[in-house]
């Protein structure tokens, strides 16, 4: 299912700084099964350069963050290699590979201080007390959390043990960081922050960083690149804008939101251009040069909910890519209005400036006219 | 509102109203409080007098024959008299046990058994609590290899030590026949019945389960993520373990020592069981003064002392963690 999608980076405006063989994380056909026969990952291929940003993304279940804990060493993969900079990680315990993991919940050491515990890795690897008191402080000066170093970690709030447990893993120097759900415990305002402020660190440093998350928002904010998983499997590895714009499967364009989904069957082929029509009549062109589906045939396109507009002249005869819309709901949102759509029984989202929303306030139930571009139209792979 | 705030230094309240108040609240308490106070000040009582019982049941059978064995301690022996003595007050019950060197010697006997005990349970049950909390996946597995390891528990004290005796650690034994088909040993070892060795090891066998149900029951709440980051940032196995389990569990090292401390060392039927006439204890001798002897202000004082060495113990053994913080 998913294999038969091609992944290849389309689109795909990577950081890439050389091409040098050997340089880089990657992962090849790495599977994991765990007892019992469930398939966390299957066949996951994937090249990180140093100082690329790449996010996984994916609904909970879907092998990302087991993915990360077999880069880390906590998880033994089934089948499959690790090699970084040439070099297989595989065997190695996660004391001895280069990486290091930011986990989830911060997992700060109870009994050590903030200091000690931005002092740990450096400990374990016997530099001299001196030493790394010194790029402790600095670790954590750099965090701006230098003052409370004498504190115990329960004594923080989440976003400071947030900081903390990032300067405890930037000490040690690591060639990869791996990063799982780490905005996921704070506030939703500290979280906006933290984007920013980690991806600019992350830039500051040029550090690769692997960063997992649930969140769509956050993964397009911060990647150079996003990798959408589902089942254990790649759905899409691409840039966010490509990833956000031109959704490869049926899987990520529900998965980013947002998009009208419209299944129908073709009714016209005019060289690359074809022409669906679903069962409420809804009439979508969209371009699709390499591929072999037949008049008849049932496909899947999706429609970005931003690039639907309302039209103002509704007199015209309902034409391609465009429908008459019974307005059920208006969703006000602040900067953008959503409207949610029937066109005779099929569900449409439309996402127009939030201006608009004294004119359309209070107008559920009335008919509108929507229309949308063919080039914001894709047709998708199930 | 007349006088709050007057510019000729006038009080800012008026003081009459403050004696008003004292004075209701000196005839009617329950005033001064919000009505809510009041009510939960009625539930104090009743909560103290739910608690009644146990306090008379630990006041009766606790603090009443401590007081009573502390005061006969000080109390002179007499041949004769009613229950063997008189209250005269006297030091001699202490300074002859003072001068009295097997006393001194059992004592030291049994600091050692409990100090051996309470270091073999802690090596060998630590293992079993590990086992138990960290590598044990699956919470019902847990309670059920739990519940087996109770299993010491379930057949009678005096059932397992009598089997220690002759069958299975005397001179005929089944040990010592083993020995002796295996080639280890051409002559059945004596000191394995009837000896401190047979005395301890029996000890570190009924007593280990108080060590290792404290330690794992800290052991399962280790903050794992912890152990995780640990293994992550650098350190091996053994280094996680000294730096994230040890400090975690020390709680439990502290209450699984205590535990097997105080019940080793004041112990007397594995003893009488399994050490025969062969091994003596402080429990020993204080049973023998007072059955043997009728020496009931002498025994006293023995006792009295044998319970300040367990506090003096159990003092140093705290001083290895705050408990009050831990917990």
């Amino acid at each position: 299912m998913a294999q038969e999608v091609d992944v290849t980076q389309e689109g795909a405006a990577t950081t890439a700084p050389s091409e040098t063989k050997g340089s880089g994380l990657d992962l090849i056909d790495l599977t994991k099964i765990f007892p019992g026969g469930t398939v966390a990952v299957a066949d996951f291929n994937l090249h990180v350069e140093h100082g690329e940003y790449v996010v996984l993304l994916g609904p909970s279940g879907c092998g990302k963050t087991t993915t990360l804990r077999m880069i880390g060493g906590h998880e033994h993969p089934t089948s499959g290699d690790i090699v970084l900079d040439g070099e297989s990680l595989l065997g190695l315990p996660p004391d001895r590979r280069p990486t290091t993991t930011v986990f989830q919940h911060f997992a700060l050491l109870p009994h050590r201080t903030v200091l000690e515990n931005v002092e740990f890795g450096l400990k374990m690897h016997r530099v001299p007390k001196e030493e790394r008191r010194r790029q402790a402080f600095e670790a954590l000066a750099m965090v701006g959390l230098d003052e409370l170093a004498d504190r115990k970690p329960r004594a923080l709030s989440g976003g400071q043990q947030q900081r903390v447990a990032l300067a405890r893993v930037l000490v040690t120097k690591p060639k990869a960081l791996l990063l799982d759900e780490p905005l996921g415990d704070l506030d939703r305002l500290l979280q906006l922050r933290m984007r920013v402020e980690l991806r600019n660190l992350q830039r500051e440093l040029g550090l690769m960083f692997i960063h997992v998350t649930h969140n769509q928002e956050e993964s397009l904010s911060m990647a150079d690149r996003i990798v959408v998983m589902n089942d254990g499997r790649i759905q899409q590895i691409a840039d966010p804008l490509t990833i956000a714009t031109r959704p490869k499967t049926e899987l990520v364009a529900r998965f980013m939101g947002d998009n009208n989904i419209v299944r129908g069957r073709i009714a016209e082929r005019d060289g690359e251009r074809l022409i669906l029509e679903d069962e409420h009549h809804v009439r979508v062109s969209v371009r699709a040069p390499d591929d072999a589906a037949k008049v008849g045939d049932e496909v899947l396109v999706a429609i970005r909910a931003a690039s639907v507009e309302v039209e103002e002249d509704d007199s015209g005869p309902v034409g391609v890519n465009s429908a008459e819309c019974e307005i059920v709901f208006v969703e006000f949102l602040g900067d953008l209005v959503k409207l949610h759509l029937s066109a005779g029984g099929e569900r449409m989202l439309a996402k127009v400036p939030g201006e608009r929303y004294p004119s359309l306030r209070g107008k559920e139930g009335e008919k509108i006219r929507i229309s949308w571009k063919e080039e914001d139209v894709r047709l998708l792979h199930s | 509102m007349s006088g709050s705030s007057t510019p000729d230094g006038a009080p800012l309240l008026d003081v009459g109203e403050i004696e008003r108040a004292e004075e209701i609240v000196q005839q009617h308490p329950e005033r001064a409080l919000g009505e809510e106070a009041a009510a939960g000040k009625g539930r104090g009582w009743i909560t103290a007098a739910w608690a009644l019982p146990g306090f008379a049941w630990l006041g009766f059978y606790l603090v009443a024959p401590l007081v009573f064995i502390v005061l006969v301690s000080f109390w002179t022996y007499q041949q004769g008299a009613k229950s063997g003595f008189v209250s005269d007050w006297t030091l001699s019950n202490y300074t002859e046990l003072f001068n009295d060197r097997t006393y001194w010697n059992n004592m030291l006997t049994s600091f050692l058994t409990s100090v051996i005990a309470v270091a073999a349970c802690l090596v060998f049950g630590f293992p079993v609590a590990y086992f138990l909390a960290l590598k044990v996946n699956s919470l019902r597995n847990q309670i059920a290899l739990f519940i087996l390891a109770l299993a010491p528990f379930w057949t009678s004290f005096l059932t397992r030590s009598v089997a220690w005796t002759y069958p299975l650690m005397g001179r005929e034994g089944a040990l010592n026949q083993l020995l002796e088909k295996i080639g280890i040993v051409d002559e059945p070892i004596a000191q394995l019945g009837f000896s401190n060795l047979s005395v301890r090891l029996a000890m570190i066998q009924l007593y280990i389960l108080f060590m290792i149900t404290p330690l794992f029951f800290t052991l399962a709440q280790v903050d794992r993520a912890a152990l995780e980051a640990a293994r992550d940032l650098g350190a091996n196995w053994f280094r996680s373990f000294r730096e994230v389990i040890l400090p975690q569990t020390m709680p439990g090292i502290v209450i699984g020592s205590i535990f097997v401390f105080v019940l080793t060392m004041g112990e007397y039927g594995t003893v009488r069981v399994i050490g025969g006439n062969a091994v003596s204890s402080v429990g020993t001798i204080v049973n023998s003064k007072v059955e043997l002897a009728v020496q009931y202000p002498q025994g006293a004082a023995s006792a009295v002392l044998l319970v300040l060495a367990l506090i003096a113990g159990v003092l140093v053994i705290t001083r290895f963690s705050n408990l009050r913080e831990e917990l």
